[in-house]
Order: C-alpha cells, then structure tokens, then sequence
C-alpha cells in the first residue's frame, strides 16, 4: 500500500482538481442535523464533519429506481438491457459506508452476477475519510469492526493536526494523486501521528453491546423464539425507513412503466422492502410473514444470520441508520442488548 | 381503433382534483391522441348520452339526488374510477359525519339555510361498485396517468399499499419528526411521491391509511410527541370519516 | 460527464421470445401454453423448474414448467388467472409472443428418484410441475420402480389435464387414485382432502421417494401421513411457492431463512426444510 499526505490547506484545491474531471458527490448539510450526499462544486459545500447521510452511498451503486432494460413492442418486442451511469467521484465515505459497499458487491458479484450492478460500480471512485470521534449513540461500528479502514476505497483520508494522511488503494487512486501534484510525501511525524490516533481510536470506540462479533450469528439463532420480537412487532409501523436508509439493504422489485404511447417503456428495479406488507404475498393472498414480529425478525436475521452463512459476513455496518430514523424508537443496539439479557 | 370514452363527473367536493388533469400540461394533449374526451365540465361543456368506457367519479355522496346520478353513472360505464380522496374515503367532507345535523347546518348556513339536503358523506364505493381508486387531496397526476395506461393497455392496476415514509426515504427528506413537527406519513397509503414532505408541509393523511396499519403504535409515537389523544383521533380522522362512520345507508 | 446509457451484453433480464403456438382452455381459470423459442432452441429445463413469463409492459410472472424435458422442440406451461400478469397471458392468442427467462431453480430429484419407487402427491395446480416430472418418468418408464400418483383437487370440475389423466389412470404401471373435496352426487370417485388417500397406498417406506407439490396449507398434513407411513425425511421432497421477482437469488422476495427459493429451490427434501423456520 501506498501513502501520501495532502497539507489542509491544500484540500480545496484537491477537490478543484476532483471536480474538474468528474461529477463529485460528497456529504452536505441538510435541516436539522441531517446530511445528504450530494453534488458539490468546492470544499466550502462539504461537510467534513457529519453523522452517516440519511440515504447510504448505495443509492449511485443500486439507485431508488433504475432502469433494467427498455423495450419497445412496435418491433416485435424488441428490447435492449440497459445501464444508465455517469463517472462520479464519491468523497468523504466513512468506513461503515465502505463496509457496506463492499456488501453490496459480494452480493451482486455473486453468482448469477448482476452486470448492472458492477457496470455501474466500475464507473464510480470512491474516496473515504475516517471518523476521528465516534459519530452519535446509535453507531455501532466498533460492535461490527467497522471503524477502521479495510480496503474499498480508491484514496482513504484521515485527518491529522495539520495535514490529511492518504492511504493509495488503486492504482486509480495513484493517478489521481500524481497528476494533481498537490501530495506530499510521507512524514515520520505525520506516520506517528496516525498511529497514536489509532491507538486513541481503539480506546474510544468500545462497544456498549456485551458480544463479540463472532458470537452475533448464534445470538440470532438462540432466540428466535424471544419474546423482544413480539414487543418490535407491536411497536413497528412497516413505514419501511429502516430499510431504505439500511447500506446493506438490497431488495428490489421490478417494475414495467410503459411510455404514453403504450408501445415503449422501461423495466425498472425499485428498492423494495421486507417491512412492505405485500413483499411475501403469494397469489391466493397467503402472506408468508403476515405479522409484523415475523418481518422485523426476518430483517435483523437477514443482517445477523442468514447472509452470514452465505456470505461469511455480517450485513450490519453499525452505521446507526436504522435507530436514528425509526419512527418507533427500535433501536438496533438496544435490541441485541435485549436478546442478550433475555438469553442469559 | 376507437378511442375510448372517457367522462370526468363530481359530486361534492372542490374540483381541485379535476384540475390536475386539466393542468396536467403538454402531456394533456398526449392524452388526447389516445382517448376521446366525452364529457368534463372543467374544460368543455359538451354532453354524451352514450356509454362511457372510463368514468372518473370526483367527490363524495351526501344526498339521493347525487347517490342517484352516482347509479346512473355506474350503470352507463364499464369502468369507474373513484377519483380522489371525497370520491375514495370521503375525504374532509366525512368530517361532517361527526356533528349533528342542526349543528352543521347552523355552523355552515347560519340563519342562511335554504333547505339544501346533506345526509351522511359516503364515498363513492360505499354507494356503488368501484374499479379503480386513486387516493389523494389532490390527485398525484403521475398515479392519474399510471392508472390511465394500465387500463388503456387492458392490464389491472393497484394503487399503492406502501407508506408514505417509502417514498419519503427516496426522495431523502430530513424527516418531519426530527424538525420537531408530526407527520401522518408512517401509517398514510402513499403513491404521492412524498408530494407534501417534498414541499416542506407534514402528511396529513390525505390517501388513507394503508390497508393494514398499526394504528395503535402509531397513536404511541404520537403520544410521545406530545400529542393529546383528541388531536390525534381527529388527525387520523381528518379524511376518512366517511370510513369510520361505516358502511352507512 | 453526462449520464449515459450503457448496452448490458449478459444481464440476466434479458428475455427471450416465446412463441405460442398452442393455447388450450384446462378450466375456467387455466389454460394451457406451448410455447416455441426461437429457431426451435430447446429450453433444457428439469422437471420442477420455473420460467420467469414476461409481457412488457405489464411485468412478469414465475411459472413451473408442466411439460416433460424429453419434449424438446417446445415447453409448456400451464397459467391460473390470479392478478395481473396472468391475466394479461390469459387475454393472449396463438401466434404472440411472451418474454421467457430462465429455467430457474433447482428441480425435482430426477436422478435419485431412478430405480426406487415413486410416489408424488398433488394438490390443485400443483399438478402442473408434477405433470412435467409424470411425463419424464412415462418417458423413461423402466428406470423407475413402483409409480403411484395422488391428486387432490377441490371439485371434478377444476381438475386440470383430465383427459391426459384418464390416460394415466389405463396405464398399468401407474396407479392413479384421485380425490376431490366437493363433488356431485354423480362423482364416482373420492370424497375427502388428500390426506386421506395415503393411508391406503401400499409402499415399501424405505425404497419410496416422495414428491409432494401444492399449495402451502397442504404440506403439513401431508408430512405427517408420509411420516406415519415410515418415509425417510430425506426421501420427502416438497416444492415451495415464494413471492419472487428476479429469480436470480438478489431480490429478496422469496427468501426464508438463509435460502433463495428461486435458486437454491423451489423444490427442497423435508430433511432440509423441517429445520427452517418459516419454511413449511
Ligand atoms: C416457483 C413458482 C411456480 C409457480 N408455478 C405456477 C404455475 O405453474 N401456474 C400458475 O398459474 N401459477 C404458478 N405460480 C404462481 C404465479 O407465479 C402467480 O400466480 C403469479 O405470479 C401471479 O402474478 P400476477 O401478476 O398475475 O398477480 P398479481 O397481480 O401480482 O397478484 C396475484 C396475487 O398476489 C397477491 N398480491 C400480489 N401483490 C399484492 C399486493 N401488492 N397487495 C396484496 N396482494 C398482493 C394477491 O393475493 C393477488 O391475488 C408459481 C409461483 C412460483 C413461485
Ligand atoms: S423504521 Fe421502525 S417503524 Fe419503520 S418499518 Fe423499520 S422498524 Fe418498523
Ligand atoms: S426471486 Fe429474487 S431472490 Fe428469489
């Protein structure tokens, strides 16, 4: 791996160059302490400080709605599979947005492969920026090893007292930083820096869960039968937030929309959620998770359990998300604590 | 081929959802290379006596004489579509199915009453068979169209049974709750495109709610925002009281 | 930096062009499909298998394959009207064309089923997928044993392929028993739910597979009876119907449990499945 140093006061400057060549996407403020990624044109509309945006990155890898393939039956059904993408830099994505992202891969690289997923993957660069303090009560990274950088990323930032220290992925990253000559080399100051920071990091983010990451799976499978799910299916509203603002949530369904004049259209996928009250609806109207206890389990698993055994991961960043936009107050780490106590 | 025939009609109710199509735009025109517009006191003032292939129904029903032109209306159409929230819940107009008739009267008419007849406000469905609804005070013109394609390709339609807050989450608003307000969006049939949040105003509620809601935890975040179990009765209430009064005759 | 659209050469949405060629009322809410891919391409499915069914513009619909795999020249489904695509596939004539995907999933056990004794139990349009697996095994009638069948249905009038099944029912090497739930007086054949007929078939537990495909409500009452009967667990297998759309194991919809009905199944042993809650 490869490593550089950008001096603060040359980060404007950095994110000129960025903009001069692509589209740029980086976290803004919005109302209320939220943020969004968004196009930006200079440093000045970047917030470097923010809690996780209220949509995850996955919104450009697998977009709310995004076209699969357009057909037109005025030629005998003609159709042409299709990907709409545009070369975007995204800057500023913290670790558990990076962990995620990598979920996503996993799955959509899995086999049967989705090339619309990874065509627009390989179109995307991706910068991240590390979080020096831990972001509110409802993260969870340091539960799910997600604070530190593990790879996925292009260039990785991390803020020191008067520089950005650089850890070059790619060699796309490389490119980026030799032609826009704005990088330093590596000082010893600057490597003893970081490394007290990590160690500073290491204390700072404990998890207040009493598990071990490797001990979550079987947590899920012990109480499957809890009581805790039947209170989450009281409370829960199925307004579906938890999911869409979920990194690793990939549900889809997919949709035809016609053109008015009836012969052309588009087939869409649309994020899709297990909270829905029709998503497990068969035809004759059986509903295989009818309660709403049945659907908000069948979530936890999904990032708990059941993409571990097929993925070998969990499919939780400990981004928070979920928490902060519930509209029922389920709490994520609230709930495994709840598991925990009740399984003894 | 022929053009089918495509009626707009209301009952009581503001017209504001007639509008929408009225000022749906160029796409308007579209429309009318594909149906013929046989009747639509908004726009045109020419009459049909024949039989109409969509029937849009706008407003609710709170008297025989509109329960009356409501069967006709049915009967001379294969296919009716109940046409915004008055047509589809009742909308506010239901509201009045809570008060006393004298009290309403005198509330809205003072000393003015010239004996105009209002009987309980039923929907549209509650009076005759309906095909199709589209919810919304007003109508969401992307849904209109939705729904117009579907049946003019001759496939069935459902409007939406997902929360507002799916929408909402696409369209990456701060939540309404979290700028201090609240917001009936959790429990609200969408397909509206978070129209309201989109615009800064809270969901009041105006499609319905979906088909199964958890009622009572969203009574629960309500209380716990402060809300006074009143207030939240009359929120929730604020479109569908024509629903909740019942199946009235 | 605009958006563009780029050309997908693999996607898995893309579908091809089914021709029908035959279109033949079963009932009143079932008909009958033969469709044709292009330039006669076999679609080299397993009995048990699915196609995704597709009409642009209205979407798509997963639908077993009902024909057996050594009819090659054309495929066969057999379509319920029940919402919105299968209703739009109902209103179509000889000559359209649907969008095909797949085959999908993993079907019935053909190669284990060889040289044991067989028995497959239906209910309702569960008969469909089985159709393809009663077909196969006709076709290749020495590599299995003893062959019953048992079909349940709700009247005689909603029976599907009767006149197909009142050729079964002359073979001698099928034993066919049938059972409806409401009948006319006139029916001269069994009043009861299909539970009730496997009491009476005469098996050797140990040297029988089992297939069972039907509607959910079904698989529980009929477990118990193969159970009763001595039937390895591993010897029971049972096709389960899910919600699904993409049929490529991502979108979630048919998922219970760490399994993707569409890929991993549809069809599953009971060995399997009575461990995975939510499955039956
Ligand atoms: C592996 C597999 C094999 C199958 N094989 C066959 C077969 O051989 N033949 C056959 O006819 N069918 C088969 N089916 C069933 C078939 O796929 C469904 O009937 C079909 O998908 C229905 O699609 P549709 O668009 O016609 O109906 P939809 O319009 O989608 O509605 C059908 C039903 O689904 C439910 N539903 C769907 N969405 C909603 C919603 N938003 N709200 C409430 N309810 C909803 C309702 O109960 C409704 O009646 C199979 C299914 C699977 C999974
Ligand atoms: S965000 Fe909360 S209320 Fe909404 S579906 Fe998820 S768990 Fe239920
Ligand atoms: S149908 Fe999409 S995952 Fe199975």
């Amino acid at each position: 791996m490869h490593q550089a140093l950008l001096s603060k006061r040359r980060l404007a400057d950095f994110v000129s160059y960025l903009v001069s060549g692509h589209k740029l996407v980086a976290p803004v403020p919005l109302q209320d302490g939220h943020f969004k990624f968004d196009e930006v044109h200079s440093l000045d509309e970047i917030s470097l400080k923010y809690i996780p945006t209220i949509l995850p990155p996955k919104k450009y890898f697998m977009p709310q709605r995004s076209s699969l393939l357009r057909y037109d039956l005025s030629k005998i059904h003609e159709m042409e599979e299709i990907v709409e993408l545009e070369q975007l830099v995204l800057f500023g994505v913290h670790t558990c947005d990076l962990a995620g992202i990598h979920c996503l891969n996993i799955v959509f690289s899995d086999h049967p492969k989705d090339p619309h997923y990874l065509a627009r993957n390989n179109f995307i660069t991706i910068i991240g920026l590390e979080c020096n303090d831990y972001c509110d009560s409802s993260a969870g990274c340091a539960m799910l090893h997600t604070h530190l950088p593990k790879g996925g990323y292009d260039l990785f930032l991390t803020e020191l007292s008067d520089s950005y220290y650089i850890h070059i992925n790619t060699q796309k990253g490389e490119d980026m930083v030799d032609e826009s000559s704005l990088f330093d080399d590596v000082t010893r100051a600057a490597e003893g820096e970081l490394n007290l920071l990590r160690s500073r990091k290491r204390e700072l983010f404990t998890s207040e869960v009493p598990i071990r990451y490797q001990d979550i799976p079987r947590l899920f499978e012990e109480t499957f039968d809890s009581d805790v799910w039947s209170q989450l299916g009281e409370k829960c509203l199925s307004c579906g937030n938890c999911t869409a603002v979920c990194p690793t949530c990939f549900c889809f369904d997919i949709v035809d929309e016609p053109e008015l004049d009836l012969s052309k259209g588009e087939r869409l996928r649309v994020w899709d959620s297990c909270q829905n009250e029709a998503f497990a609806t068969v035809a004759g109207g059986e509903n295989f998770r009818r309660k709403r206890m049945d659907r908000q389990r069948h979530r936890f698993h999904r990032k708990f359990k059941y993409l571990m055994d097929r993925y070998g991961r969990l499919f939780c960043t400990g981004c928070g998300r979920c928490s902060r936009s519930c509209m029922a107050g389920i709490n994520l780490k609230r709930t495994i604590s709840a598991l925990i106590e009740e399984r003894g | 081929m022929t053009r089918p025939k495509v009626a707009f009609f209301d009952f009581s109710c503001c017209e504001g959802c007639q509008l929408q199509v009225a000022n749906i735009g160029e796409t308007l025109l579209d429309i009318l290379n594909l149906v013929e517009l046989v009747e639509f006191r908004e726009v045109m003032s020419e009459k049909w006596s024949g039989r109409y292939t969509v029937t849009f129904a706008e407003g609710s029903i709170n008297n025989e004489e509109s329960a009356q032109k409501l069967r006709m209306l049915r009967d001379r159409s294969d296919i009716l579509v109940a046409y915004g929230s008055c047509a589809a819940t009742g909308g506010v107009i239901g509201m009045q199915n809570r008060i006393s008739r004298d009290n309403l009267i005198s509330t809205v008419y003072g000393d003015q009453w010239g004996g105009e007849e209002t009987r309980t406000v039923r929907a549209i469905h509650q009076v005759v068979k309906v095909d199709y609804t589209l919810y919304g005070c007003p109508i969401n013109p992307a849904e209109f169209l939705s729904l117009l394609k579907a049946i003019l390709c001759g496939i069935s339609w459902r409007a939406s049974d997902n929360a507002v807050c799916v929408e909402c989450k696409f369209n990456e608003n701060v939540c309404m709750y979290d700028r201090g307000a609240t917001c009936l969006g959790p429990i609200t049939r969408g397909g509206c495109n978070s129209w309201c949040v989109n615009n800064g105003n809270v969901c009041y509620g105006c499609r319905g709610m979906v088909d199964n809601p958890n009622r009572a935890g969203a009574e629960d975040v309500l209380l716990t925002h402060g809300l006074k179990p009143e207030l939240i009765a009359a929120k929730m209430e604020m479109y569908t009281g024509a629903l909740e009064a019942g199946n009235v005759k | 930096m605009a958006v563009e659209t780029v050309r997908i050469n693999n996607s898995g949405y893309r579908v091809k062009h089914g021709l029908l060629r035959r279109i033949t009322p079963l009932t009143e809410h079932e008909k009958l499909f033969e469709i044709m891919l292009p330039e006669g391409e076999s679609l080299d499915h397993d009995p048990g298998q699915f196609v995704q069914v597709s009409l642009f513009g209205v979407g798509e619909a997963p639908i077993s394959i009902c024909s057996s795999p050594t009819k090659r020249e054309a495929f066969e489904i057999c379509v319920r009207q029940s919402g919105r695509v299968t209703t739009a596939i109902h209103k179509l004539h000889e000559g359209d064309i649907v969008g095909i995907r797949g085959p999908f999933g993993i079907g019935f056990p053909v190669l284990p089923l060889e040289g044991n004794d067989v028995l497959l139990v239906a209910g309702g349009l569960g008969i469909a997928p089985l159709r393809s697996l009663i077909n196969y095994i006709i076709d290749n009638r020495r590599d299995f044993g003893k062959v019953d069948i048992l079909l349940g249905c709700r009247d005689p009038e909603s029976m599907l392929f009767s006149s197909e099944i009142g050729h079964w029912q002359k073979r001698i090497d099928l034993n066919f028993c049938c059972s409806v739930d409401h009948a006319a007086p006139e029916w001269a054949g069994n009043v009861g739910v299909i539970t009730s007929l496997i009491p009476g078939v005469n098996l050797h537990p140990l040297k029988t597979f089992v297939v069972v495909c039907g509607p959910p409500v079904m698989y529980r009452f009929v477990i118990e009876e193969l159970l009763k009967k001595g039937i390895p667990e591993r010897q029971i297998f049972l096709s389960l119907e899910r919600h699904m759309k993409c049929g490529l194991g991502k979108c979630g919809h048919c998922q219970i449990d760490n399994i993707y009905c569409c890929q991993d199944g549809p069809v599953f042993s009971y060995q399997k499945l009575k461990n995975i809650k939510g499955a039956i």
